[in-house]
Formats: C-alpha cells, sequence, structure tokens
C-alpha cells in the first residue's frame, strides 16, 4: 500500500506565542520522568517529612491554646522549662525556626535523590540521540531549550521543597488559631521558601551542567553522587587534618546547611532555647537530629549555642560558593550545548 | 516567491561558507545541488536563521531572515540529514512534541501527530519506542515530525542517505506527494541527482558558497543537436551495424539507440539509412541533456 495512502489533511490552527516554548519542553519533560515508578516513589515519600512537620505544627498550635485534646500528652512536655510551659506563644518563632531548619536537614535528601533519578537523562541523553538540532531547528532558542530542561528538574525538586513549605506553613497557620502567627513566622516563612528556592536552583543547574557532561546518564548519575558524597568526605578529611575556617566550604552540603541557617536565623532561636537552661536537643519535643560536629565536641548537656550551626565562618563564603558552582554550571552548558551556527 | 538571498556572506573562521550568494526561488518543489563543502547546509541553515549571517539580506515567506528568525522556523518544517531523535518517547510522542515545540496546542498536536504518523506510513508502529526504529522509518519520523504543523515550506537535508533502496522510494514517493497533491514547497538538497529529478522541477545548483545554475529542470535539460534517441521495430544491432558502416557512431542503451552524428550530416542520414535497410523507425528525438551532465557541467565550469 503506497504510504500517503491515508492522505493529509492541512491544519489551520493557531499557533502559540514565543513564551510557551520552554513550558513545551518542561511540560512533557515532568511527564516522561513521572513514568519513571522510583521518582513516583521519591515523590511520594517526600510526602513523609512535611507530614511530621506540619503535625508538630498542628501541636505546637494546640500546645499554645492550652488544648485539651493534649492533655494525654502533657507528661511528655514535663521536662520543659516552665517558661516555656507557660508562655509558648512567646517562643512561637523560635520553635518554629527549629522545627523548620529540623524538617530541612531532613528533607534535604529526597531532592537530591530526585535529582539523580530525574536529571542524567535531561541533556546527556539529548546529546546522545542528537536532539539539540532537533530543537533549535524550531523556534526554540538555546536560553529556551536551558529553561526548559531546567524546569523539569526544578518541578519536581520544587515538589519535594517548596511545596511541603506550603502545606506546613497551611496546616500551622490552621491550627494556630492567631492571626499574628503570620506575623510571627514570616521570616521562617520567607527564609524557608527562600533556602528551598536556592537549593531547587542550585542542584537543578549542577545537574543540568553534569547531564551535559556526558553522553551515558550512568556517568551523569556517578558525577552527582560523586559531587555530594566526596565532597562531603573530603571535607570532613579537610576539617579533621587541615581544621582551616574554609574547609567546610569543600562540602556542597555543608554550604546549603550554612545558607539555610543564616536564612532561618536558626543560631539565634537556638541560642535562645539553650538561654532556658533546661534545653537540650533531646529536651525539645521534636528532637533535633545529632548535628555534624566540625571544631567543637559538643556536649549534649553543655553547649550554649547550637551545635548544629558551623559558626565558624560567614554564610556569605557558602553563598559565594554557591554562585560560583552555578556560574560554573551555566559556563559548561554553553560550552557543551552549542548552537548551529558553526561547521559540522 | 518561496525565498530570495541577495549577496549572502557567511565565514567560519577562515572558511568562506557563502560567497554574495544571490538566488530567487519561486514556489514549487526545489532541488539543492552542490558537490561536498559547496555550502547547502549554511545556505538552508541561514534560510532557517540558524546562523548569523556576515553580510547580505534575505526572505523567506517573506519574512526577514535577519529579524524574524523563530517566525521562519515557526513557518518551516525542517528535517535534518543526520539521525537524530527525541530520546525516550515513541513515535506518536515525539511527533506530537515536535508539533508543541513549534506552539501547536497539546490537544491538537496529538491529534495532528496521529494523521500525520499515518501519512508517512508509521501508523502500525506510533506506540513503538522511536529509538528502536530502522533508519527508514526515523526517516520517515523526521519527516512526519517536520510537517505535523503543515508548514508552508519544508525543507529536506539528504532525505534519501543511507536508505535500502524500498525505503528510498518511500520517501521519494512521500515527497513527491507533498510537492504536487498537497500544495507544499519543497526544498530539497541531495547529492542523488535521480532523486532531485524524481521530486524536484526547479533545481538550485552552488559550488563555493556562490550560486552556479539554477532554472527549470526541464528547461535546463536542453535538447541536443547532434544526438538522437533512436528506437527500430527490428534488431537495433543490426541497424547499428549498418549506421557503422556510414560512419554513424550508436551506443545501445536499454531498448533504444544513442545516435551520434558527424558533422556535415543530419537526421535525415538516418532515414536514409533505415529506408536503405528496410527498418522501421518507431522513435527519433534528439537527445536532452540529464540533470547529471547539467550539475557536471556548472561545477567544472566554476572550478
Amino acid at each position: 500500500m503506497p504510504i500517503f495512502d491515508q492522505g493529509y489533511q492541512h491544519w489551520d490552527g493557531r499557533l502559540s506565542g514565543q513564551a510557551t516554548r520552554w513550558v513545551a519542553i518542561a511540560r512533557r519533560g515532568v511527564t516522561v520522568a513521572m513514568g519513571n515508578r522510583w521518582t513516583r516513589l521519591t515523590v511520594l515519600s517526600a510526602l513523609g517529612p512535611p507530614i511530621l512537620l506540619a503535625l508538630f505544627l498542628v501541636f505546637w498550635g494546640l500546645f499554645e491554646q492550652k488544648s485539651s485534646f493534649l492533655t494525654p500528652f502533657l507528661i511528655f512536655l514535663d521536662n520543659l522549662p516552665e517558661e516555656l510551659k507557660n508562655g509558648p506563644r512567646g517562643f512561637r518563632t523560635t520553635i518554629w525556626t527549629l522545627a523548620f531548619r529540623q524538617f530541612f536537614e531532613v528533607q534535604l535528601v529526597f531532592p537530591m535523590i530526585l535529582t539523580l533519578l530525574v536529571g542524567p537523562d535531561l541533556i546527556s541523553q539529548d546529546l546522545r540521540f542528537n536532539a539539540i538540532p532537533l530543537y533549535l531547528s524550531r523556534p526554540v532558542r538555546r536560553f529556551e531549550y536551558f529553561l526548559g530542561k531546567l524546569g523539569i528538574i526544578a518541578a519536581y525538586l520544587a515538589a519535594v521543597t517548596i511545596g511541603p513549605v506550603l502545606l506546613a506553613f497551611a496546616v500551622g497557620y490552621a491550627f494556630s488559631l492567631d492571626f499574628h502567627v503570620v506575623l510571627d513566622t514570616a521570616r521562617v516563612l520567607t527564609g524557608s521558601l527562600a533556602y528551598a528556592a536556592i537549593v531547587t536552583a542550585s542542584a537543578s543547574l549542577l545537574m543540568l551542567a553534569f547531564s551535559s557532561l556526558s553522553r551515558n546518564s550512568r556517568y551523569v548519575a556517578a558525577m552527582w553522587l560523586g559531587f555530594w558524597f566526596v565532597s562531603s568526605i573530603a571535607s570532613g578529611i579537610l576539617q579533621s587534618t587541615v581544621g582551616a575556617e574554609w574547609c567546610p566550604l569543600v562540602s556542597y552540603r555543608t554550604n546549603l546547611d550554612r545558607i539555610r541557617d543564616a536564612l532561618l536565623d536558626s543560631e539565634t532561636s537556638w541560642d535562645r532555647m539553650t538561654s532556658l537552661g533546661q534545653v537540650s536537643p533531646r529536651s525539645l519535643p521534636m528532637r533535633p537530629f545529632q548535628p555534624r560536629r566540625r571544631h567543637h565536641r559538643a556536649d549534649d548537656e553543655a553547649p550554649r549555642r547550637s551545635p548544629w550551626a558551623p559558626r565558624t565562618y560567614p554564610w556569605e563564603w557558602s553563598a559565594a560558593v554557591l554562585a560560583a558552582l552555578a556560574a560554573a554550571s551555566l559556563l559548561v552548558l554553553t560550552t557543551r550545548v552549542r548552537g548551529l551556527d558553526r561547521l559540522r | 516567491m518561496l525565498f530570495e538571498l541577495q549577496d549572502l556572506t557567511k565565514n567560519y573562521g577562515r572558511v568562506r561558507a557563502l560567497r554574495g550568494l544571490s538566488v530567487t526561488v519561486p514556489q514549487g518543489a526545489i532541488g539543492l545541488l552542490g558537490p561536498n563543502g559547496a555550502g547547502k547546509t549554511t545556505m538552508i541553515r541561514s534560510i532557517l536563521g540558524l546562523v548569523a549571517v556576515d553580510g547580505g539580506s534575505g526572505r523567506v515567506l517573506g519574512m526577514d531572515i535577519r529579524t524574524d528568525r523563530l517566525a521562519i522556523r515557526q513557518a518551516v518544517g525542517f528535517v535534518p540529514e543526520d539521525d537524530c531523535l527525541f530520546p525516550g518517547m515513541n513515535g506518536i510522542g515525539a511527533v506530537a512534541y515536535a508539533g508543541e515545540l513549534v506552539g501547536m496546542p497539546t490537544r491538537d498536536a496529538l491529534r495532528r501527530a496521529h494523521e500525520v504518523l499515518d501519512y508517512v506510513g508509521l501508523g502500525e508502529a506510533r506506540y513503538r519506542k522511536s529509538d528502536s526504529y530502522s533508519t527508514g522509518m526515523r526517516q520517515r519520523l523526521k519527516i512526519a515530525s517536520a510537517i505535523v504543523h503543515d508548514p508552508r515550506l519544508l525543507i529536506l537535508d539528504e532525505p534519501t542517505n543511507g536508505m535500502d533502496p524500498a525505503g528510498r522510494d518511500d520517501v521519494l514517493r512521500l515527497a513527491v506527494d507533498l510537492a504536487r497533491n498537497k500544495g507544499m514547497s519543497l526544498l530539497f538538497a541531495s547529492h542523488l541527482l535521480p532523486d532531485v529529478e524524481a521530486v524536484c522541477d526547479h533545481v538550485i545548483v552552488i559550488g563555493h558558497g556562490r550560486l552556479l545554475l539554477q532554472g527549470r529542470i526541464a528547461e535546463l535539460e536542453k535538447p541536443h543537436n547532434r544526438e538522437f534517441e533512436l528506437r527500430v521495430k527490428g534488431d537495433p544491432r543490426a541497424f547499428s551495424a549498418r549506421l557503422a558502416e556510414i560512419g554513424i557512431a550508436t551506443e545501445p542503451v536499454d531498448d533504444h539507440l544513442l545516435v551520434a552524428l558527424p558533422e556535415g550530416t543530419g537526421p535525415r542520414t538516418i532515414w536514409e539509412a533505415a529506408q536503405r535497410a528496410g527498418e522501421q523507425v518507431r522513435a527519433f528525438r534528439p537527445r536532452r541533456s540529464t540533470l547529471e551532465e547539467v550539475f557536471l557541467g556548472a561545477v567544472e565550469e566554476d572550478a
């Protein structure tokens, strides 16, 4: 049968404007990535910590209102300082800050896993199957191609960082029954959203750059794992051997943590908690994840300052490292994904 | 007018890809010929606004190649020469995605993808992963992706490269159908002259980044004064021997003879020889230049 027997119909529909090109790339990429069951599983699993956070905020809201619902649980709060028990509203900002800080400490693993699952194929497979000319010979600029690919991974990362933050705040506000909670926690909200956005943008850009470095997705995945773990291990080794102030900067994770603590001002919150005298990480309703101790060996009962916050260097250093990584990522992308204005 | 280029210049460092290329091309099926390195791909990329030209100007479908690059790419379909496909998608997904990239609404793109996949003969394989397609299927997938938004101009860059005869035939028939029955203008770049001859009615020959020749194929294939195609009823070998006796060289080609008349003779000599031999002449017409001769002549002249 001749291959054109089915006929050919002309299409006279309306084409959309230029602004939606990258959206088409991002939308298709998100759909394709969702076909991976591990991606779906990770996204679902990432709901766990925000649900716990939301439950904690509900608990705290009820505690502030001295709700009778909490009567069976009061026994667990016996070792809290009197000041805290008598005036919990005065500690609202502090508790929310520490709760969100702890939430991010745990939640950060999900964007990293999702980056590993979604990211490696993004550009490496386009390079492998020579798809770049297919994009660029259509009304898609290189910038829009990058933006679309960035949108794919950013959508997933935002879903497990920004999304949960908004969910937790909504639940926390709902159960606080106090309008002032919005003002009291404004810094926590803006800090959390800013941190989530930084994690999303930084990890997305880095993974795109890695993805453009190889045509083999496995190598890209290995690069990401290596970057994540090796930088942390190297930082630990340097801290224990060299011990210089800049050593934590080698770790990508530590830089993110430093930015988080600066944005949330969690150090101040921790100082306030420890100033109560009776509070240690173990006495908090939601015990913080034990920190990676750096220069000082902190005893649970001893420190008067946050054992988690790496206060040995200014947060601006970490911001500079992350900015430099982003700039390097952009440089790699523009070098590796070239336009068609060149000799073949 | 399909497109017109005026004094187009493009350099890649020291390499001068286009050297003042000027050409005006009417609507229809246009063949683009040229030896390797002639500037065919650069010309196509200039038309699509994919390269920043160093000098000159041009308009494609009335749009400026310098300022309306994206609008041109929206109105034009392009089938690149290289083996390329959108990874991780089945046939229907790849074609629909190509439509979305051009700006088609998602639903329209999907519906249209089904139509064009049927049209190119990939209807049965639409749900197969495109990276499992054969070379011919991939080529047809590229064509489907290029025509999904019903472009006014379809550019095919070496569309039959590396294909088996059946696949090549399919692609050529598809191109012919699009050009002659569906009203789509084609720019068909190929180094396979029979392919161009089969599809196009107009040809452009470029070399060293300049226009060497252009025109309708029918007009370029001029009749020869002294060479004729001759078909007789009887044995052509016997008649060939009779012609050799009077100093006329012949060459058997398929079912006819190619006759080269020497100086001082004319067609009348053939008729007289046939009469003497009692042979019946079934066809006798001036031989026309082939596209290959036209192409080689233009390239040699340029060299």
